[in-house]
């Protein structure tokens, strides 16, 4: 028999986030899942998540956008989207057909913006449940301005959740001292779940121009070269929080996925990696099953926080 | 698109820097549009690049195709020591290609630098439906150019080159001359300061010929999921990998 992968990620809401599997896409790695359906389908994966959102529509940022390190790449997009009267009016139409939840990442400049947003998602047939980006690196306002700073993080949490009736996600940054404070934080706001992480702050320089690659300097460091970093973080708020974690950071196999749900990690997502392998998620995903049934795990939740110190 | 292990038929060097890998691989080499690419690894580990590259299809005969490509870094480098019998993994063919005009016409293919590469196998099937062909292709001198060997016969294969060693001396964009009156279409690969002198050139009496062009940026994923690759057109941002390579000129320039 194959294992069950069956997993509630919003279980302290009052609809849940019932997925069939828990691989699905990380935000701004899978465009609006139109291409994916096309190519492989997406009714496989446990989820899907969306590019990131804005209330307007956004061009994004100059070139270079892109700097590729070994075992990973810099990324500063700029959060490049058709914003948020698009996507209900286009996208969740497309959503909606589909059998697999879909997640709408949200990028509010402010945070009573983030309430507006969730008010605007609320209803919206398709949209299954929101992740607020309080993370992104690569924007001017919003984004890290909010998510470094656990007050405003809280304050962005409450607005949404106190506008939809979905189930809220947050999104943290690793790129603070403590996100174990910032999980708690919003998990007491009213988050449903919490994902951890978005892409580490990093940069490239060009020696021949004596200047940054990145037009900002900074970018988001992401791909495997930040597992190790990823799975710490997954551990500590895992152990911290009650609501269920999202694991994100360089996962690339199945054993990958294994390691961040025996961390503490419900659901795990793939980012990165698709650029490398266009059927990352499916294949991790198979990697996973595969890994299961070798090791005659019959259901997933055996392997979450597998390898967490036991609580008293 | 297609995820294949190609294997590897030959590599030489074509010209100065550049080279030609020549792959098997089926899936790979079917509809094929001229101009589109294929995306591939180009490391033993897939760690460092992390990413596969974009080539552009430089030539595709039945279950095989060719890519020409200038070695300038570590993917490059190590596609260019793959031998007979190397196993190299890819995905594709990637993109919108060149649209050969449905009238039987006079098409102008302007290349510069490795922007030739996509412009052979365009030239093919150009003469193969019968389209009168130029191929004008610039490069920094005469050794850094394909032989005319390497074109169709029916081609007409004219060369510029900066320091004058083969045809007129300059870049291809100051001796369009009379081709640009005789051209129906006008179809165009190479760097961006090529497109804008092309633009500029074109400006006036060349946007009847509808100039097609092949642009190149940084793409990581090469299908539309990252967004790293923009463009920004007259009509907004748009992805290399997945709304262009393709782009009307006078759209972008």
């Amino acid at each position: 028999m194959p294992p069950s992968l069956q997993i509630d990620l919003a279980p302290t809401h009052k609809t849940g986030l019932l997925v069939a599997n828990p691989v699905m896409p990380a935000s701004g790695t899978f465009s609006w899942g139109i291409e994916f359906a096309k190519q492989w389908g997406v009714n496989a994966l446990g989820a899907v998540v969306s590019k990131g959102i804005t209330m307007e529509s956004r061009q994004g940022n100059r070139q270079p956008r892109v700097a590729q390190t070994p075992s990973g790449m810099l990324n500063s997009i700029g959060l490049q989207n058709i914003g948020i009267d698009k996507v209900i009016t286009e996208m969740a139409p497309l959503w909606e057909k589909w059998d697999v939840p879909v997640i709408a990442n949200i990028a509010a400049d402010t945070v009573d913006e983030f309430g507006e947003m969730a008010r605007m998602l609320d209803g919206v047939p398709g949209i299954a449940a929101l992740e607020l980006n309080i993370s992104c690196p690569n924007v001017d306002s919003g984004g890290l301005e909010i998510g470094q700073n656990i007050d405003a993080s809280a304050r962005a949490t409450r607005a949404a959740v106190r506008n939809t009736d979905l189930p809220v996600i947050v999104k943290l940054t690793p790129n603070v001292t403590d996100p174990v404070k910032l999980a708690v934080a919003c998990e007491e706001a009213g988050a449903a779940a919490i994902c951890a992480i978005n892409t580490v702050l990093g940069m490239a320089i060009d020696i021949r121009a004596r200047q940054p690659v990145l037009p900002r300097a900074r970018g988001g460091l992401s791909g495997p070269a930040i597992k190790p970093i990823a799975l710490r973080i997954v551990y500590d708020v895992a152990n911290a929080v009650h609501v269920p974690v999202i694991g994100c950071g360089g996962i690339a196999t199945g054993e990958d996925a294994i390691e961040f749900l025996m961390a503490g990690a419900s659901a795990v997502q793939v980012g990165t990696a698709t650029f490398a392998n266009p059927r990352a998620p499916l294949d991790i995903l198979d990697g996973m099953c595969a890994w299961m049934e070798a090791n005659r795990v019959d259901d997933i939740r055996e392997l979450i926080g597998a390898a967490r110190p036991q609580r008293g | 698109m297609i995820i294949e292990t190609a294997t590897v038929l030959s590599t030489e060097r074509a010209y100065e820097g550049t080279y030609i890998t020549w792959f098997q691989g089926p899936g790979l080499s079917t509809n094929v549009e001229p101009g589109q690419f294929v995306m591939v690894h180009c490391s033993d580990e897939g760690v460092d690049p992390l990413f596969a590259r974009a080539f552009s299809y430089h030539r595709v005969e039945k279950d095989r195709f060719a890519l020409l490509y200038q070695v300038v870094g570590k993917g490059s480098g190590w596609l260019a020591q793959r031998q007979h019998g190397d196993l190299v993994r890819m995905y594709g063919p990637l993109g919108n290609g060149l649209r050969l005009p449905e009238r039987p016409g006079n098409l102008l293919l302007i290349g510069g630098g490795v922007g030739i590469a996509p412009m052979v196998d365009m030239a093919e099937r150009a003469v193969a439906a019968g389209h009168q062909v130029v191929a004008m292709m610039g490069a920094r001198s005469a050794a850094h150019l394909l032989p005319a060997s390497a074109w169709p016969r029916e081609v007409e294969y004219v060369t510029v080159t900066e320091d004058g060693s083969a045809g007129p001396k300059g870049f291809v964009t100051q001796h369009l001359g009379k081709y640009q009156e005789w051209a129906s279409k006008i179809y165009a690969c190479g760097p961006n300061p090529m497109f804008i002198a092309l633009a500029d050139a074109l400006r006036w009496n060349g946007r009847r010929q509808q100039p097609e062009i092949l642009m190149e940026e940084n793409m990581p994923c090469g299908w539309g999921m990252c967004y790293g690759c923009a463009i920004f057109t007259k009509h907004g941002v748009r992805l290399c990998c997945k709304d262009g390579p393709r782009f009307n000129l006078f759209d972008v320039f």
